[in-house]
């Protein structure tokens, strides 16, 4: 085990440092160049000489390693730089805005826990059931609804027509609701295909054969061996999503309103402001590699025999 | 194979939906009977009347032809960068899987690098430091994507590579050229049209959503996604300009979804 999470976290250092690279790569093959971007923010004319100072000031002169591995040291101190838009600290900015789109995620965490291991377990137990075909429609809908509608037929369903929710609303855990709904319900839906899926072709399985002649009822036949069996597929699914959920939330915070990470981003692209960008980009890549790494730490806890 | 997909009620809905909509999206100039951008300020928010058969925008264009020209955006900026992705993933994929080797672990780690990044942050930062413009955004979400699509490739064809009748084939001496082209392509290639045809429904939601953001997307051209974005401020005076092209988004989609999804049921069933 040991061993086994030692090499994880190898593996995933060098991850990481092509992450920076890449990000590094990402920021820098801008048409734009950085250092004119900087002084036109604070002089309307640069003369050629403000800019070369710049520059040097920067470090843009510099080779492109040297740059790599000046930018990677104050990445590793947390500095990105000043944002050029709100001129704070990138990071100080990035931290503030976190909590808000980690509070719509985690809600959407519990929306998807809640309702995919029942839903997905009645439909593998009922297969083929009036309820199966009718859950089979709705999640083929909920994978082809464009999060950012549903966002609107919500707000339009329960906050113009049945006023129970406020259009505009952030900080109160009313507030979360929709929103968390909006990103939820596409990884519901995808996910719960997937565990009836899983659950359905374990049923078929020998262990399960046996069981049931040792006289087992189904209930713990389900309970203690099949979904034990069905779960690791859907828990790297799950820390992916949650990943995918705080990148995805750009869109839906859009819609709401909603002053998180996404919006932020959206905005910094907008304004050009490329140190707030690489900043958020390369957050939001380590969150989800640590997503990755904890799904398989998981899927190692209760199924130990991946790790052999 | 196709007999089954003629008797499958679920294929068939898929796909004459699509075929519907690649019908507004070819011959979008003849069934639209008003300019989809020509601004008319004095008709704005015109209930439905024979001119204008869903009425009218903030803007005074009609919805009508906006729509039907909008199936031209969504299809025809993701088609390209389907096949861009299915050209480097078949050609990538079935290499590295085929040989193996220092090329397969040099690309697996190449992988897991562009997999850190969700598709969506890559595209945000790359149109972020490009620029914005349609050519831009399918650039980068080829960039984004190609990994994923190379990975799926890979294990399909990894797993097709030890069956009995590739090893019958090497051992009767067939090159391994004519391998990859006669036995294991033909036999994967069921697998890579589902994934295909789902992954394709995913690609026009990623556009749509940043068409929807404003990225990409010129300001007032008819997408669905930016029309949604122009009828977000009469959310409550006029629903129905949010409704129509969220409407269009979700059956484009579900069209690609439902086909693939029946032909996914169709595979498994052969194969027992």
């Amino acid at each position: 085990m040991i061993f086994y999470i030692g090499r994880r976290i190898l593996g995933l250092l060098i991850v990481l440092i092509g992450v920076t690279i890449l990000s590094f790569i990402f920021s820098s093959i801008s048409p734009v160049d950085p250092a004119q971007a900087y002084v036109m923010k604070n002089i309307p004319n640069p003369t050629q000489e403000q800019i070369e100072a710049v520059r040097e000031e920067l470090g843009l002169n510099l080779p492109i390693y040297e740059q790599y591995y000046n930018w990677l040291i104050n990445c590793l101190k947390g500095d990105f730089g000043k944002s050029l838009t709100t001129r704070n600290y990138v990071i100080e900015d990035i931290f503030k805005k976190l909590p808000a789109t980690l509070s719509i995620v985690g809600m959407a965490m519990l929306w998807i826990v809640l309702i995919t291991f029942p839903v997905a377990l009645i439909c593998a137990v009922k297969k083929d059931s009036a309820l199966d075909h009718a859950v089979r429609i709705v999640s083929i809908i909920g994978v082809s609804i464009p999060s950012f509608w549903l966002g609107f037929l919500l707000l339009l369903a329960f906050a113009v027509f049945i006023p129970i929710f406020v259009v505009v609303d952030f900080g109160s855990l009313r507030s979360l609701i929709l929103p968390s709904l909006t990103i939820a319900v596409p990884v519901i839906c995808s996910l719960t295909r997937m565990l009836r899926s899983t659950i359905l072709s374990n049923l078929n399985k020998d262990y399960v054969v046996y069981a049931k002649a040792r006289g087992l009822s189904n209930s713990t036949i389900m309970s203690k061996y099949v979904l034990r069996n069905s779960l690791p597929p859907v828990i790297t699914a799950l820390c992916q999503s949650f990943g995918y959920m705080i990148a995805g939330s750009a869109i839906v915070e859009n819609v709401f309103s909603w002053p998180g990470l996404g919006n932020h981003l959206i905005h910094a692209i907008f304004g050009r402001d490329l140190p707030t960008i690489n900043g958020a980009v390369l957050i939001l890549a380590v969150i989800f590699v640590i997503c990755n790494l904890l799904a398989d730490l998981v899927n190692n806890l209760i199924n130990p025999r991946i790790s052999i | 194979m196709f007999r089954d997909i003629i008797k499958n009620t679920q294929a068939m809905v898929g796909l004459t939906i699509l075929l519907i909509i690649f019908i507004f999206a070819l011959f979008a100039p003849y069934l639209a009977q008003n300019d989809p951008v020509d601004v008319n300020p004095v008709l704005k928010f015109k209930e439905p009347s024979s001119n204008y058969p869903l009425g009218t925008d903030n803007l005074g264009r009609c919805v009508y032809s906006r729509l039907i020209h909008g199936a031209r955006y969504s299809l025809f900026i993701a088609i390209p960068i389907l096949f861009s992705l299915a050209f480097i993933s078949i050609i990538l994929g079935t290499i590295t899987a085929y040989y193996g080797g220092l090329f397969d672990k040099i690309l697996n780690v190449i992988c897991n690098i562009f997999m850190a990044f969700p598709p969506l942050i890559i595209v945000l930062s790359l149109v972020g430091s490009l620029g914005q413009g349609m050519i831009n955004i399918a650039v980068s979400v080829v960039i984004s994507m190609w990994v994923w699509f190379v990975r799926v490739i890979r294990s399909y064809v990894l797993e097709e590579k030890n069956k009995q009748y590739v090893i019958s084939a090497r051992i009767s001496g067939c090159s391994d050229f004519r391998i990859i082209l006669k036995h294991i392509m033909p036999n994967t290639m069921p697998q890579i049209i589902v994934y295909f045809s789902t992954g394709i429904s995913g690609i026009i939601l990623m556009i749509s959503g940043f068409a929807f953001l404003g990225i990409g997307i010129e300001k007032g051209l008819p997408e669905w996604g930016a029309m949604l974005s122009d009828g977000k401020s009469n959310l409550y005076s006029n629903p129905q300009l949010l409704i129509y092209p969220g409407v269009c988004i979700l059956l484009t989609a579900a069209g690609f979804n439902l086909f693939g999804e029946a032909l996914r049921d169709i595979i498994s069933k052969e194969e027992g």
